[in-house]
């Protein structure tokens, strides 16, 4: 996977001027200026929508959650102290908006449908292909805890290190490494020969 | 930092705990430096970390993305901001941040206040300390503004002020301007001739309204 590792590359660096770009436009949202909020806003946007998607699995509460997650960005800016990166800050209050979320929604916070669904069986309309890898890997995430699912984004799409996941999950590093390593094992399992193709 | 420290528990077990880590490039370069050491000596890791490199690259890739907008904030944004500036009794926290919100608008109002003070300072700084801001202009209120040269003599001067029927109301101010009264009915035609002379770089109407 050569070319996976490029796209890591790119994403670190692109990731390194965002953090440059956070501090510019904090600096506005701290001095409560709407231009550099709603910068600050378009920039988060697309990491946040696709971690609380992944998260919450509901679209519609997906838009909430953002909002009041960013909303507190506006309104407490002055409590960020700089102890963390500003990104982790405000994914941690997304984690914190989004489990209370699905706490309100009062359902089992696992997938309900689970035993109803085939474990990798093919329906005669199956998609092939990659579009078919992928549609298995959802279904394979959509089984796993919102933890053991939050983990695995944001270290393989968000590339966060576990320390800073930690930091976002308000929960020891171990813990971190411990869910990654369940999630891994699960997804794999339920990938179910999917990624065997790959290799 | 360059030297590799060892694993503390089963090597085996912490290097699959650290691979996704390895894969993003997030470990600290010592523990990189033993992962990578320990994926040169097995077999089994290696292997497993080439199944981890694939799903890494999959759950990268998923396609998850939702057509939600800044508009929504938006709106949310212009309620809060009424609600912060119409909302006087509320919880500590909420209050905190109308508080601020108040301040902000405050901090808005004190510099549109500040351009405000500026202009009235030039035109009325002279003026006696009982002549209140809201107070009804004077019968005599000035209803012109007229900046001289700085050379201009005090006979230019008063021959301007006599010629135009224009009597000197206050001034000068801390910008050299001097507040005139001339007959309203006349006002237009004596602005245009004080617009003409030499002595004169200024010569606008003044409304009292039009400044508050």
């Amino acid at each position: 996977m050569s070319d996976g590792s490029v796209a890591h590359r790119q994403t670190v660096e692109i990731g390194n001027a965002v953090t440059l770009e956070d501090a510019r436009l904090f600096a506005g949202v701290l001095a409560q200026e709407r231009d550099a909020f709603e910068a600050l806003y378009r920039l988060y946007h697309p990491r946040l929508a696709r971690f609380l998607l992944n998260l919450l699995h509901r679209p519609q509460l997906v838009e909430e959650v953002l909002n009041d997650t960013v909303f507190v960005v506006w309104e407490r800016s002055d409590t960020f102290r700089g102890a963390s990166k500003l990104s982790t800050w405000i994914f941690a209050i997304a984690y914190r908006k989004a489990m209370k979320a699905l706490r309100r929604l009062d359902e089992p916070v696992e997938d309900r449908d689970a035993d109803m669904r085939p474990s990798g069986g093919d329906a005669p309309d199956a998609p092939f292909g990659r579009h078919r890898t992928q549609e298995v890997l959802l279904n394979a995430l959509a089984k796993l805890s919102p933890d053991h699912r939050t983990v695995v984004d944001l270290t393989y799409f968000h590339e966060m290190g576990y320390r800073e996941i930690a930091a976002i999950m308000d929960c020891p590093v171990d813990t971190v490494k411990t869910r990654m390593f369940h999630a891994r094992r699960h997804l794999r399992r339920l990938m179910d020969g999917e990624l065997a193709d790959w290799l | 930092m360059a030297h590799i420290l060892p694993f503390t528990t089963d090597p085996h077990r912490e290097t699959r705990d650290l691979m996704p880590w390895l894969i993003t490039g997030r470990l600290e370069p010592e523990e990189k430096a033993r992962v990578e050491a320990h994926l040169a000596a097995c077999e089994d890791c290696s292997r497993e970390l080439a199944g981890e490199r694939a799903l890494a690259g999959e759950v990268a890739e998923l396609p998850i993305a939702t057509g939600i907008g800044w508009a929504a904030m938006r709106d949310r944004l212009d309620t809060a901001a009424r609600q912060a500036a119409f909302v006087p009794a509320s919880p500590p926290q909420r209050r905190r941040f109308t508080a601020r919100r108040i301040g902000t608008i405050l901090a808005a109002q004190a510099a549109m206040l500040a351009a405000a003070v500026t202009i009235t300072l030039r035109v009325e700084a002279p003026t006696a300390p009982y002549h209140a801001l809201g107070s009804t202009p004077a019968a005599v209120g000035g209803n012109a503004i007229v900046v001289f040269r700085p050379d201009a003599r005090e006979s230019d001067i008063s021959r301007l002020l006599k010629a135009n029927d224009a009597r000197l109301v206050d001034g000068p101010t801390a910008a050299n301007a001097y507040v005139l009264h001339i007959p309203d009915e006349a006002r237009t035609q004596v602005l245009d001739r004080l617009r003409g002379d030499a002595a004169v770089v200024l010569a606008e109407p003044l409304d009292t309204a039009a400044l508050r």
